[in-house]
């Protein structure tokens, strides 16, 4: 249907929504994201899951770029691929409307996924390699540019001879063969266009086997002229990947992060960097084939080491020079772009056999920093000064570390990366620490906390500030929007993130029964406190405890059931005491358990049997952890999840020191108290867990908080608008066996007929839309002006 | 109740009172929410006697709901309905079924509901079979087979009453179907679970069992007493059953009634065929008659066996005998008495004019709550909420209807 949005401040946008019905927040949100686009501004608005997020989003930035085609491109960045496949997929049916609506001619669009290669590859001999990085490899060592200059080379010499013989020659000789996608696709050249529609991955692939393109270079070409591009946070965020992929993109483009209730931590993570002994090890190796390699570039080709040493002294600006259009895609700098001196390199790493010896001298250093036996911690300042004492490497070499490497690969001609990746990892790191003084720290922990006899020695280069990876987006380019189920409280993101927000609001679903139902469960039924505190938590009366609410939940509830712990240890603590104690039987009497291990095979073996014993009406009770890989990623929605407990609340370890550094540089740069930043950070987990129940307005869930420190105001405050408000008083501080009368309640009233009629007032179809409109009780989205037109002038269907 | 006066009374000035009062009050916490519901409201003292009665708003509000009711069942007439159903009764007695949630447990409860629907059964389709399984340690034990009499199944399933063990969806259905397999192409096949427990414990693939069972065309309905399983839903869509889960006793009630009235028919469920049936007369048996077999009153038309009581079959021809009033009985499904219409809505100007006086021409009472009188739409005659009840559940005919056609009928022969 198509309706109209006003917030009374400039031109009304006519959004084109390919269903019959909205939602009452889905309008609202369009309404902030109108504000936004029209501000030229930012936004942060937290609406929950099963709200048709995602659509809205879409069909409002799509029709506001129709109304406004200045306006650039769409960048919707998602967290994993079946996200990216979802929203490919919802853009699907907008594009059909549009093109419905409009005609096939005005509504001409492109919009396309980008993964990385091994999602995307159609050559069957590269794409049947195992891990993304052989993936990449395999496919560089067919697709430099120097591999291909070669192997021209060699067809012209060889001319006379057959094809066959050729090929029998392989890779040994210098790279003869070739990806047949990849030659057709340069053959093309600017021929090679996708048409406009809207290509999901496997789309894509399809189009790539049929025109005989490679499809993750046609993909990356067509960034430039699609409308909208669906594609990973990390291609926004990380500046290794970013400065490959992004950085053709116009100012004027919306970048919208779904799912950003952890954009902190991808931010930190983009700019963190362990090193570990067997790393060190690994670029210790590298270096002497570094060496061996530029040994034998000087005897067969020293013409190219002096042309870089050349290109050197005229200064790093000029690198662009070395670029050629192949698929080698070197390493880029993890360094954000605007933080890169455009000067020329020192004068003690232009040639290539100084630079390896600096790398040298710096490994060494590095791992004589490793043999320490206790805990140091420092800034990166006292770093590259101790290091400048001992190994006679300053700061500024350090920095220009990175692109020297990446340089002297080039100049090589090296194309398996994954060989280099320990030196790359060192050099990163090298970067890192020489262009940043301030918002990192260096922690160095020889030994494993939980095992301090066995030496582990990692050196962490911690990122404190995740507003330093994501500076550059807000400031480069027009509008960007967060959004997520759990963004609460709104207001604090702005301050992390280091950005003004033109709307920040936090969306209620509005529903037409109460069908989730929180609950906080603060003691067992002998009246004693349950909680995962560190003092109590092992207290076998807690665990009882703990244990009852599972085995009262398991008889009340049907079908699936999931339970978050605060950590594995904790799990398995307990579960072995509910495995003593019997409690594990009485379970197991009613239900089948399940249990999310580290090994993600293991995982996703146990999740798929729990969906088959959903499936088959045994029902089944999954065990995992909050900020595990279950927590973030897996749907429990429908019958595969009628009930979610959270076991405690899942703070972070607060003995980790790099916690604990950016905990105290919050407190000095932004001044966020400690616990408020600490239990912000739990409760969002806590949400983010029991939020995996609800997927929709049709799906019911009850979401047990099972922790007395859930009651107290400054816990529950921080929970999303749409948990609090149905956080009855009824609901607090009730004791198990209250907790399942309620349990047994709702699940019984869930259960009765829900018929379409009663959901009329969540949801606006047309008819309602107009009717609003006509009355003039939708005020809010549709001002005086607007109202005073006719209806059905506002409204086509 | 108690919760108003203890935070009335904290007016001491010792703080540490005042807390522990707050504490207290917010333990409990739960009970506010039957203060919202405020269920004493519905309770008023008797000005005459001082006792407590349900006070007048209740009352109509519960025979809206009722009336309602009867007016969508009303609607569903005209559909085509199975005569002769054979269904079975599924008894979930496996150790859900001891939770004690309902009074004194769901096993009693249960029980209870089931014995009187199987009476309601025979009483509102005399020309069906029925017959009970119950569920329980994880098998299926068919506890009758499909027979016509009420009481046979009664006391067999008051016998039976003992929980135990797991549920198993996958046996239960499999023993239903089979037995269902040999009725007559013309019969109804149902199955209706009654369901305490939330998983069923399967030796196999319950799926393939619930495909079986829609490609045999038989009609599956649950009704849960706790909360919804999936795999019980699905079951009763995928073969064209109801599904309900009910919210007390009484509404397990309501629900398990709802299935005493025949469904409307799937399109290819059954055919339509002539059936033999045989109207039996009572003659009872000489004192000294040397008889083989059973010592019933009934005499088979067909072969002059003894049969012990109607409706049933044949023990020795298997020839179906009923009586001519089940006959009757059965075929009011068919045709049932339109819902009347509200009468005070329609005639509030009438009431104006100054007829007060109005009176139920059934019972001939004078009707005092004029808001629950209702009108036939055939005959204009207004009946009170009780003869309504009476006209629509029980007696199946219009009675000033029927007398009007009765004396057309006998106005044109003569």
């Amino acid at each position: 249907m198509r309706f109209t949005i006003d917030d009374g401040g400039s031109a009304p946008i006519e959004v084109f929504f390919p269903y019959d019905s909205v939602y009452p927040e889905q309008v609202a949100y369009m309404r902030e994201m109108k504000r936004a686009l029209d501000a030229r501004g930012h936004g942060a608005v937290e609406m929950p899951t099963g709200t048709g997020k995602t659509i809205t989003v879409l069909s409002m930035c799509v029709s506001y770029q129709l109304a406004h085609p200045e306006v650039g491109k769409i960048i919707y960045c998602t967290r994993t691929v079946p996200e990216m496949e979802k929203v490919l997929e919802e853009m699907k049916a907008l594009q059909a409307y549009i093109e419905k609506e409009l005609g096939a001619e005005t509504a001409r669009m492109l919009s396309l996924g980008l993964s990385s290669r091994k999602n995307m590859c159609v050559n069957p001999a590269v794409a049947d390699e195992g891990s993304r990085e052989s993936v990449d490899g395999r496919c560089r060592r067919l697709t430099a540019s120097w591999v291909r200059e070669r192997r021209l080379e060699r067809q012209a010499r060889d001319a006379g001879r057959t094809v066959a013989a050729e090929d029998g020659e392989g890779d040994n000789e210098g790279g003869v063969s070739c990806c047949d996608w990849f030659e057709e696709f340069e053959t093309a050249g600017e021929k090679a266009v996708l048409p406009p529609g809207v290509y999901t991955l496997h789309d894509l692939r399809q189009f790539g086997r049929a025109k005989k393109w490679c499809p993750y270079f046609l993909a990356r070409n067509m960034i430039s002229f699609a409308n909208v591009i669906v594609y990973n946070y990390q291609y926004m965020l990380d500046p290794k990947v970013a400065s490959l992929v992004s950085s053709a993109l116009e100012k004027e483009c919306v970048v919208v992060f779904d799912e950003a209730h952890n954009i902190d931590n991808v931010c930190i993570e983009a700019l963190s960097v362990n090193l570990r002994q067997q790393t060190l090890e690994n670029a210790g190796r590298s270096i002497t084939s570094l060496n061996a390699r530029i040994d034998k570039a000087k005897q067969t080709d020293e013409r190219r080491l002096r042309q870089e040493y050349e290109r050197l002294v005229n200064g790093l600006a000029q690198q662009g020079v070395l670029a050629r259009g192949g698929g080698e895609d070197m390493l880029m700098n993890p360094v954000i772009p605007d933080d890169i001196l455009r000067e020329a390199v020192p004068g003690n790493i232009r040639r290539a056999e100084h630079f390896v010896a600096v790398l040298k001298r710096f490994v060494e250093y590095l791992k004589f920093r490793l043999q320490s036996t206790q805990v140091e911690q420092e800034t990166p300042t006292a770093f590259l000064q101790h290091c400048a004492a001992n190994a006679g490497i300053d700061g500024k070499t350090l920095k220009f570390c990175y692109d020297r490497l990446t340089s002297l690969l080039k100049t090589l001609e090296v194309v398996d990366m994954d060989e280099y990746n320990a030196l790359s990892l060192v050099a990163n790191f090298a970067a890192l620490v020489g262009t940043y003084s301030k918002g990192f720290a260096l922690i160095l922990e020889p030994y494993d906390e939980r095992y301090p006899n066995i030496p582990d020695p990692v050196l962490q280069l911690a990122c404190l500030d995740a507003s330093l990876a994501i500076k550059p987006v807000f400031e480069r380019f027009q509008s960007v929007f967060i959004t997520s189920g759990t963004l609460s409280p709104i207001d604090l993101y702005p301050k992390l993130l280091g950005f003004n927000p033109v709307c920040a609001k936090s969306l209620e679903m509005t529903l037409t029964r109460e069908c989730l139902c929180p609950m906080v469960i603060t003691r067992g039924a002998d009246q004693q406190a349950v909680s995962t505190k560190f003092d109590v938590r092992d207290d076998p009366n807690v665990i009882q405890n703990y244990g009852r609410i599972l085995v009262g939940l398991a008889q009340t509830v049907p079908d699936g059931i999931v339970a978050f712990f605060v950590s594995y240890s904790y799990m398995e603590n307990i579960v072995s005491k509910w495995h003593e104690t019997g409690i594990l039987r009485e379970i197991m009497q009613h239900k089948l358990v399940f249990i999310e291990t580290t090994d993600v095979v293991e995982t996703s073996l146990a999740l798929d049997n729990y969906r088959r014993a959903c499936n088959c009406g045994r029902g089944a009770i999954f065990l995992s952890v909050a900020r595990g890989k279950v927590a973030e990623g897996i749907d429990f929605d429908r019958h595969y999840g009628r009930a979610v407990v959270m076991y405690g609340v899942p703070y972070q370890y607060t003995l980790s020191r790099i916690l604990r550094a950016r905990l105290e540089y919050l407190r000095e740069t932004f001044q966020i108290k400690e616990s408020d930043f600490l239990a912000f950070d739990a409760v969002r987990q806590a949400a983010q867990c029991v939020g995996r129940v609800i997927r929709s307005k049709k799906d019911y869930g009850l979401m047990v908080f099972a922790d007395k420190r859930y009651n107290s105001q400054d816990k529950r405050g921080k929970l999303p608008g749409w948990i609090t408000s149905h956080l009855h008083e009824e609901v607090l501080n009730l004791s198990t066996d209250m907790a399942m009368q309620v349990a047994r309640t709702f699940m019984r009233s869930m259960s009765q007929p829900f018929s379409h009629d009663d959901s009329k007032k969540s949801l606006f179809d047309q008819e309602m839309l107009n009717r609003l409109a006509a009355e003039g009780g939708y005020r809010e989205a549709l001002p005086a002006q607007a109202r005073k037109l006719a209806p059905e002038i506002m409204m086509h269907i | 109740m108690t919760l108003i006066g203890a935070e009335g009374g904290g007016s001491e000035s010792d703080s540490d009172e005042i807390d522990a009062e707050r504490a207290q009050a917010s333990l409990r916490a739960w009970e506010k929410k039957y203060q919202s519901e405020r269920a004493w409201e519905d309770l008023e003292e008797d000005p005459l006697t001082g006792r407590l009665r349900v006070n007048a708003r209740a009352v109509e509000l519960r025979a809206r709901e009722r009336r309602a009711k009867m007016a969508s069942a009303a609607l569903r007439g005209g559909a085509a309905k199975g005569m002769m159903r054979f269904a079975y009764v599924v008894v979930d007695l496996s150790r859900a079924a001891n939770e004690e949630d309902f009074r004194p447990n769901r096993l009693s409860v249960v029980g209870h509901c089931a014995a009187a629907f199987v009476r309601e059964f025979f009483n509102q389709n005399p020309l069906s079979q029925l017959g009970i399984i119950v569920a329980r340690n994880g098998v299926a034990e068919r506890l009758t087979e499909l027979s016509g009499s009420p009481e046979a199944h009664c006391a067999a399933l008051r016998n039976a009453l003992d929980a135990s063990g797991d549920f198993s969806l996958q046996n239960t259905l499999n023993a239903a179907r089979t037995s269902l397999k040999s009725i007559p192409s013309y019969g109804s096949r149902e199955v209706l679970y009654i369901m305490s427990s939330l998983a069923t414990c399967d030796p196999g693939n319950v799926w393939t069992e619930i495909q079986a069972t829609k490609a045999a065309k038989v009609r599956v309905s649950v009704v849960a007493v706790a909360a919804e399983l999936h795999v019980a839903r699905r079951l009763s869509e995928e073969t064209g059953g109801t599904y309900g889960v009910s919210m007390n006793a009484d509404h397990l009630d309501d629900l398990i009634m709802a299935h005493a009235p025949p469904p409307p028919l799937a399109e290819d469920a059954t055919k339509s065929c002539l059936v033999q049936m045989g109207f039996p007369q009572k003659k009872h048996v000489s004192k000294d008659a040397l008889i083989v077999g059973t010592r019933g009153d009934y005499v088979c038309p067909r072969c002059s066996g003894r049969i012990d009581e109607l409706p049933s079959q044949c023990t020795v021809c298997r020839l179906t005998l009923v009586s001519s009033p089940h006959l009757a009985r059965s075929y009011h499904h068919l045709f049932p008495v339109p819902a009347f219409k509200e009468y005070a809505s329609r005639n509030v100007s009438a009431k104006e004019s100054g007829i007060v006086a109005l009176e139920c021409s059934a019972c001939l009472a004078s009707i005092t709550d004029a808001s629950l009188a209702s009108e036939c739409e055939h005959c204009s005659n207004v009946f009170c909420f009780a003869c309504d009840i009476f006209i629509h559940e029980r007696l199946h005919n219009c009675p000033h209807c029927s007398c009007a056609t009765h004396v057309e009928s006998r106005k044109k022969a003569s």
